[in-house]
């Protein structure tokens, strides 16, 4: 064993926490390693530093009065408690607490989806399947007996039944202590908070017999990255629910080549063997969006649209909300606008269109802001969508910038409300970018849902670094469209694939019809932007997720075995998308060749995305996540670096250490 | 033993170490006592042989739950995970600076200030009370394994500031 002068286990030993057998292992470790002995010394002497602090520190001590009613108290005989007079204020404040808790359940529902909805809508999406290609019945094979991802319907945030199953997938600790007077509850892992996550059911893996298409909207929203990182800097694992993988994924950006031909994207297809299951295969889908030079960006035609409310009161939100629109304003120019809207209990213009020129002005506007009241999102997002649209500007960019902790208390404030409001903002052609801030009371769910919604992305800004990457070095991407709707269908080749699992993306699965439906809506991609999905591939004449493999099928038009086993294809990935003024999409197709690449052969970015996946799928407690652990994660992530020009796959082989030293 | 006697003697024992552990989380002497006192009045209904050999723990658990509970009540929107604006100012001033405003072994409370909300919490824990990382993690509610982790980071980021100075 040799130890590093940073392992935890010697902070353990020096404080005397080690079991007596590790104990003895680590002394007889300190004899021959000087430097792990000297870090041994040197945290007992804090210790003892810090134990002498505190015995020095001025003592506060209790009123005579109140000793004397402990005193009364401790006398009585009878186990019946009587609450002397002073105490009354504290049963206001435990009643309030318990009613706060109460109606903040009232409150979550509205956005979680729920369990039991999911169950339903999937037992009976098959049949519905079956209805709609009602010729073909007899060359369908019988009903899946799976559910059926790319057939789970769109979430309907005004039902809520099984409340008490939603309460228990959400991080709902805080309500619960609140009513806890005790000892005797288990251990949280998440301290106080009453932040709300939405379920995520992972994809299962599908049999290519029952379901040859997998169609899915592209996703570059990024926050659930930077969340996990505040989860694993405080100490904790994040929970399951908070973690979308493909965010985790599309955090990074790859080194694809940009397009060079009309298509707004370029399509970068790869494939090895799946490292955590030798047996399977990993494909991954790249795209590469164009890239815009900032001195040829169109004009912007910006509303940010601010959260002054009570819940922005604290140093990681309101003030970071105008250090991070200050940064924005630093790149505008007299081409540009910004106006200024803020919400609390009411909402307001704070700053008319301005000019991006007269930077004074807008600086002006944000350091006046405060904050105080409730949440009235809704009528806020209203005036920011009317300021937009009374400056709209054919040539540009016509965008609302939310920055909120997604707390909205006040007006319209049920989920399906807010987001029909949003979406019917979104088809005047002003696009949404939703920033998140702050912690504790942190509403992932809604934010999440707005972007969606409004022909948005979504980002998390934990630090002023985060705000760096989001609003500086990536500002084009962020803030310039240029495709719109972007939908991806993969069709399998059953000769080669006998089934498959896409990875992450689980509330972006859309039905196979949906894909030629140009009303349904889709991801975006901006400037630059790099956009990855991986696929794990289970080879023909394997069972897939141990089921027996399925007879070939009599009817099927198009079994024609000597045309498919011809073809060395392993796969063809179809793309709609539209320009970002166009109602109508264009379609490409790329195909797949099949190989047998091996992992360690695959280029950098290929494994660093793997390697992301991977850990995305233990801190979800995955039950696909095979023979991965923290060890071979972080192997993997040594060895991916690539360039790394902005020290982003640096800071994530910390976090797995993190995770690391947290899970033990 | 008499259970009089027993209150009493834990009274005594524990008043100031509890009373500055809920001032350390409240930030206000006049709500820190009034959760102590409730703690000990919570004490007074258990009964002494459930709480032998952990009332240190049972009383840091219990004044921590009702200061929680007044946090919550009150400043909703904060928690306990992040540094409070106090502390975050402090984070703004450099080692060296507070080295030249403070004489050698009395810098301790602005670096300790600079560390994030829960990991100062269990170092008080720890070295305030002896408490042990089971302890601990029974009265913050966080596993053994993540007071650990905390009390791990927090001294190393210590330790690095005291190298700077």
């Amino acid at each position: 064993m040799k130890l590093d002068k940073n392992d935890p286990k010697l902070t353990a030993c020096a404080l005397g926490e080690l079991s007596e057998t590790e104990r003895q292992a680590i002394e007889k470790e300190l004899e021959t390693n000087p430097e792990a002995r000297e870090t041994v010394e040197k945290i007992r002497a804090l210790g003892e530093q810090l134990s002498e602090h505190y015995a020095s520190e001025d003592n506060a001590e209790l009123t005579g009065v109140q000793r004397t009613a402990i005193a009364l108290e401790a006398r009585k005989k009878s186990k019946q408690k009587i609450i002397p007079f002073p105490r009354y204020r504290w049963l206001i404040a435990i009643g309030s607490a318990a009613a706060i808790a109460v109606l903040f359940i009232g409150f979550m529902n509205c956005f979680v989806v729920v369990k039991s909805v999911q169950k339903k809508s999937a037992a009976f999406s098959s049949p519905d399947f079956i209805k709609s290609e009602n010729s073909l019945a007899l060359a369908q094979p019988a009903p899946a007996s799976e559910p059926l991802a790319y057939t789970q319907p769109k979430r309907d945030y005004r039902k809520a039944p099984a409340m008490t199953k939603s309460l228990q997938n959400m991080q709902f600790y805080s309500s619960v202590a609140a009513i806890d007077t005790d000892a005797g509850r288990p251990p949280s892992q998440f301290g106080p908070s009453i932040e709300a996550y939405n379920e995520i059911r992972e994809n299962p893996f599908q049999r290519v017999v029952d379901h040859p298409l997998s169609t899915f909207s592209i996703d570059v929203d990024t926050a659930s990255y930077s969340n996990m990182r505040r989860f694993l800097q405080n100490g904790n694992l994040p929970p399951k629910d908070a973690i979308r993988i493909e965010e985790l994924i599309n955090y990074f950006n790859y080194n694809y080549a940009p397009p060079t031909g009309s298509t707004p994207f370029a399509t970068h297809l790869e494939q090895s063997i799946c490292p955590w299951n030798t047996q399977h295969k990993l494909v991954r889908i790249g795209l590469k969006g164009r890239v815009l030079e900032t001195a040829s960006r169109p004009p912007l035609n910006l509303v940010f649209l601010l959260d002054v409310s009570g819940s922005m009161n604290n140093a990681n939100k309101l003030p970071l909300v105008k250090r991070a629109m200050a940064l924005l304003t630093q790149q505008m120019n007299e081409q540009d606008h910004v106006s200024i809207v803020v919400y609390a209990g009411a909402s307001g213009l704070v700053l008319p269109p301005t000019s991006g020129a007269n930077r004074p002005a807008i600086m002006d506007a944000l350091e006046r802001l405060s904050a105080g009241g409730g949440t009235n999102g809704g009528e806020g997002i209203e005036l920011a969508y009317r300021n937009a649209l009374q400056n709209f500007n054919e040539q540009g960019v016509n965008r609302v910038v939310l920055c909120t902790d997604g707390d909205f208390n006040i007006g319209v404030t049920q989920g399906g409300d807010l987001n029909r409001l949003i979406e019917e903002k979104a088809k005047s052609g002003i696009f949404l970018s939703v920033l998140g801030f702050g912690a504790g009371n942190y509403k992932d769910s809604t934010m999440e849902q707005l972007a969606d919604r409004g022909n948005g992305n979504y980002a998390y800004i934990d630090t002023f670094s985060e705000a760096r990457k989001v609003l500086a070095d990536q500002m084009t991407g962020t803030l310039i469209t240029i495709a719109k709707d972007v939908k991806i269908q993969v069709e399998f080749n059953p000769a080669r694939v006998a089934g498959y699992r896409l990875i992450g993306y689980e509330n972006r699965m859309l039905k196979p019809e949906d894909f030629n439906d140009d009303k349904k809506d889709a991801g975006e991609i901006g400037a630059g932007h790099t956009v990855t999905a991986l696929y794990e591939v289970v080879p023909a004449g394997l069972s897939v997720d141990g089921k027996p493999p399925v007879d070939a099928l009599k009817y099927q038009v198009n079994s024609r075995p000597g045309d498919r086993d011809s073809s060395r294809e392993l796969l063809t990935v179809k793309l709609r998308y539209k320009e970002p003024r166009s109602d109508v999409s264009t379609k490409v197709s790329f195909p797949l060749m099949d190989s047998d690449n091996s992992f360690t052969q695959a280029d950098p970015d290929f494994r660093f995305a793997a390697t992301v996946a991977g850990f995305g799928m233990i801190l979800r407690e995955s039950q696909y996540k095979g023979s991965l652990s923290f060890d071979q994660i972080l192997e993997w992530a040594v060895q991916s670096q690539g360039t790394d020009p902005f020290g982003y796959r640096r800071e994530f082989t910390d976090l797995v250490r993190n995770a690391q030293a947290i899970g033990k | 033993m008499n259970k009089e006697k027993w209150i009493t003697s834990l009274v005594k024992r524990y008043e100031r170490p509890l009373c500055s552990y809920a001032f350390s989380l409240l930030r206000d002497l006049e709500r820190a006592r009034d959760v102590v006192q409730d703690t000990f009045l919570r004490l007074c209904s258990q009964k002494p042989e459930r709480l032998k050999g952990h009332e240190a723990q049972w009383l840091f658990r219990v004044c921590r739950n009702r200061a929680m509970d007044l946090i919550r009540k009150e400043k909703p929107m904060q928690t306990m995970s992040e540094p409070q604006e106090a502390e975050l100012a402090a984070t703004d001033q450099q080692p060296d600076e507070q080295a030249a405003q403070h004489d050698a072994g009395s810098f301790l409370p602005g670096m300790l200030s600079t560390l994030p909300a829960n990991q100062q919490e269990v170092i008080r824990l720890k070295f305030q009370q002896q408490l042990s990382y089971r302890e601990i993690a029974h009265c913050t509610k966080l596993s053994e394994g993540n007071v650990g982790y905390l009390l791990h980071t927090g001294l190393k980021t210590l330790r690095e500031q005291m190298i700077n100075l």
